[in-house]
């Protein structure tokens, strides 16, 4: 029986008893209703328990999904091997940079130290220190094929996470700010712009030219958003 | 009134290198009297026990940065009228107005050249 034709009967059932006192009614019509109303109570559980049984199957078909999509981050090979292997290619860099730059910086404070009473040994010195700073520049193709190293790594590590969130249909969610974050932007910590510095060198003088004084116009802002 | 030469100036940067160039360009334009600091924190200390001619300093430092070291020298009776410029890679906007505002007296781009520097230090301190 359908549950609605069972609450109906139901409904109807103490509609009855509710107009007569249920001392009058007969033991039968009395033992009928209870057995209507726990027809109704299985069927009103059994309902609930299909719907609850929906929502767990729901829930692990998904658990297993998100397992499925973690396998396919691999988050061992980016934890063990491409995070590590970036880090140690961006100290390298750092280190080859370093290195290339205390070369080039000795060489050329040597040359300007070098005393040039005879020419033919300043000549030979200084050829022989340009020389050194020439092959100290050598270290820009080796930071080029590790920046290559650390892009392809990031790559990597950006379309994985990108197919993991589209997968699981993830949307960013609202971050506090960090303390870090706060301070950086508190004290205008922007580092350096990625195709050179935003404001020109001419325009920062216009702004420090004697002709504007000390205090910074309105046109000077807007000639600066221009 | 002619440029002392001699006078101190206080190269203020995170990065050795950095303040080895500026040095060489220093020396280049003909002063040798240079001291060093790696941040805001170590450079105010210094400048609390010796008077400096001028102070060239790097915007972005740890702990205490080149501008928050900026506004606590104009903040200072005794230091505020010490000639301040500021070296740096932040190029932005807002970075050239705020450091205006608190009162640098120039404003140098990374990277730069000894040309510049001594134009800045020129309109700075007078013909050299």
């Amino acid at each position: 029986m359908a549950a609605h034709e069972t609450a109906a009967r139901v409904r109807d059932a103490l509609e009855t008893l509710k107009q007569s006192s249920v001392r009058d009614r007969p033991l039968v019509e009395v033992l009928s209703l209870s057995h209507q109303l726990a027809e109704t109570m299985q069927l009103f559980f059994g309902s609930l328990d299909r719907s609850v049984q929906g929502e767990f199957r729901y829930i692990g078909d998904f658990i297993h999904k998100a397992r499925d999509e973690i396998a396919g981050l691999r988050p061992n090979d980016i934890r063990n091997n491409r995070i590590p292997m970036a880090g140690a290619e961006l100290d390298a860099i750092v280190r080859d940079t370093e290195r290339a730059t205390e070369t080039i910086m000795s060489e050329a404070e040597a040359v300007m130290s070098l005393s040039v009473a005879d020419p033919e040994a300043y000549r030979a010195e200084v050829e022989g220190r340009m020389m050194t700073i020439i092959e100290a520049c050598s270290f820009q193709d080796l930071t080029g094929q590790r920046v290559k190293k650390v892009v392809a790594a990031l790559r990597h590590i950006e379309e994985r996470v990108d197919k993991f969130a589209s997968a699981l249909g993830v949307n960013d969610s609202d971050t506090t700010e960090s303390p870090e974050e706060r301070r950086a932007r508190e004290l205008l910590l922007n580092g350096p712009a990625i195709d050179g510095p935003e404001v020109k060198q001419s325009t920062i003088d216009e702004m420090f030219d004697d002709a504007h004084g000390d205090g910074i116009s309105q046109g000077d802002i807007d000639s600066l958003f221009d | 009134m002619a440029v002392d030469m001699t006078m101190p100036i206080l190269v203020v940067d995170d990065y050795k290198t950095m303040v080895r160039i500026i040095r060489n360009l220093l020396k280049q334009l003909g002063f040798d009297n240079v001291e060093e600091a790696a941040d805001g924190r170590e450079a105010l200390a210094k400048m609390k026990t010796q008077r400096f001619g001028l102070v060239i300093s790097d915007w972005n430092m740890e702990p205490m940065t080149g501008y928050e070291l900026l506004r606590e020298v104009r903040a200072d009776e005794g230091l505020k009228a010490t000639p301040f410029i500021m070296v740096t890679a932040e190029s932005k906007t807002e970075n050239v107005i705020a450091a205006k505002r608190a009162g640098v007296n120039n404003y140098i781009v990374k990277p730069f050249n000894a040309q510049t520097l001594k134009l800045k230090m020129s309109s700075v301190l007078g013909e050299f």
